[in-house]
């Protein structure tokens, strides 16, 4: 990803845009007992789109922005999302991301991690009451969310970026004919009829 | 030049754990007036009305989403709530009676009688944001302290107690609910009287604990359980006492056990609670920093 001004601008509103949707909207629902966390989707999607120095410097702000908002204990949030962010980077830097099913499957794992870190924090900074083992299930629920919640929303981050991107596979992949021809058959065969039919005419 | 990179890469990486290290020790070291308490506030202050504006307009998408969730779960809650209401009938008849004779002794004594938050102003405050984690239990509510909420004031909801403010910008303020894990409220069991501390379980937030009820107490499944509100003239619970907190779901002895262990289970629906009312302008609490 090539950082210009105006990329910045994007990073930084589609940072604000998931903070206020985290707080105002996915906070509020609950699926089997647990609340979606999109700030590692959002995070994690950008390591993987940037590389490891972009999702770590986009981790540490979000984090900073996250509890600033939410008045909550400073540093926590950044030390876990430009971990994960990071982690994002160096996989992307070294894996071709060829496959759809990657992104969500990467971004599902690395929340787990996200929310294994943030327990261990909170662990270590010290919790004054019992922790209950269904902390256990929040932490595999939030990663199969995240997984879910990746399938629309890492191609909606990647649109949103794809100026900004240097090697888009995706583009790639549509402007390839043998791709193309590939994932659709039924069409190309019906463009090789419509131009056997005017060929004929 | 890719060790370059590489090694500026690195140095980028150590500086931003390094900053979030010292954010973090730095926040819990300074005093609720430092800087960094400030700049949260400030921070929290410009996202309060888009977070409201927010709330507000995705308020029909969020509910169509939690209509199927709430769809399952009424399932399964409709034959405990048949059970309830007759074990609720019961409870009425008896309470009927004990009424009577309540208001007959009240007036005898001259007590005060009005509600259990006698001597506060409430303040109706809408929620405009909430924390995603299950380690912070805390809202966003659409009044600060130019609505005269300040720290330690309670919160209650419709149906019981939420929880007490923590932080105020000028706008918006943080609530703690009694499920967060900083949460330790001082409670007593009706109508007898035993008296513990409501803590919650971090992960399980339709769950209470009551602890330090010792094992040869009596305690039965639905008791109501209320703040106790107790207070020795020098330090003092933040809660005004007899506000409904929730009732006894269920109660164990260990073996080797001093205290039991009983669980509450909270009539507030916190996970979707959409206004409160917060209990300001109280009488004065020894011991509770306002």
């Amino acid at each position: 990803m090539i950082i210009t001004p105006r990329s910045a601008v994007r990073i930084g509103l589609l940072v604000l845009v998931a903070v206020v949707l985290q707080v105002s909207f996915f906070s509020y629902l609950s699926f089997l007992g647990t609340t979606p966390d999109v700030m590692p989707l959002v995070v994690i999607s950008l390591g993987l789109l940037g590389g490891a120095l972009v999702g770590a410097v986009c981790g540490f702000a979000t984090g900073l922005v996250l509890d600033s908002a939410l008045l909550e204990t400073l540093g926590v949030s950044s030390l876990v999302l430009l971990t994960v962010g990071y982690l994002a980077g160096r996989y992307r830097e070294g894996t071709e991301i060829s496959n759809s099913l990657l992104p969500p499957l990467v971004i599902g794992g690395l929340t787990m991690v996200a929310a294994a870190g943030f327990a261990a924090i909170q662990l270590m900074l010290g919790v004054r009451t019992p922790v209950s083992l269904l902390v256990l299930r929040e932490i595999v629920v939030q990663g199969l969310l995240a997984g879910l919640l990746a399938i629309p929303f890492f191609p909606l981050i990647r649109r949103v970026m794809r100026p900004a991107i240097v090697d888009d596979f995706e583009a790639r992949r549509a402007r390839s004919p043998i791709a193309r021809s590939a994932a659709r058959p039924g069409r190309v065969r019906g463009r090789r009829m419509r131009r056997a039919v005017g060929a004929s005419r | 030049m890719y060790r370059k990179q590489v090694r500026r890469r690195r140095a980028i990486m150590v500086l931003l754990i390094v900053a979030a290290l010292v954010l973090l020790s730095t926040r819990f070291s300074e005093s609720d007036g430092g800087p960094l308490h400030s700049m949260q506030r400030a921070v929290a202050s410009v996202f309060g009305p888009l977070e409201e504006g927010a709330t507000r307009a995705l308020k029909p998408a969020r509910d169509l989403i939690n209509w199927f969730d709430e769809t399952f779960q009424a399932r399964g809650e409709k034959s405990d709530l048949e059970a309830q209401v007759r074990r609720l009938r019961n409870q009425l008849a008896s309470a009927q009676g004990a009424e009577g004779e309540n208001r007959q002794l009240r007036e005898l004594l001259r007590l005060d009688r009005r509600g259990t938050l006698a001597g506060y102003t409430p303040v109706t405050a809408r929620v405009i944001g909430r924390s995603p984690t299950v380690w912070y239990s805390t809202l966003t509510v659409d009044k600060g302290s130019s609505a005269d909420v300040a720290i330690n004031d309670p919160v209650v909801g419709g149906d019981g107690l939420v929880g007490r403010i923590t932080d105020v910008t000028r706008g918006t303020a943080e609530v703690s609910l009694i499920t967060d894990n900083r949460s330790a409220v001082s409670a007593r069991v009706l109508p007898n009287g035993p008296e513990g501390v409501a803590e919650p379980e971090v992960g399980n937030s339709s769950n209470l604990l009551l602890d330090y009820i010792d094992r040869n107490q009596a305690i039965h499944e639905g008791q109501i359980v209320v703040t106790a509100g107790w207070s020795n003239g020098v330090i003092s619970s933040a809660y005004p006492p007899g506000v409904p907190i929730g009732e006894v779901s269920d109660a164990t002895v260990g073996e080797q056990e001093t205290y039991q262990r009983v669980h509450l289970r909270p009539f507030a629906d916190l996970r979707d609670i959409q206004f409160v009312q917060v209990a300001t302008d109280g009488p004065k609490r020894p011991g509770v920093a306002q």
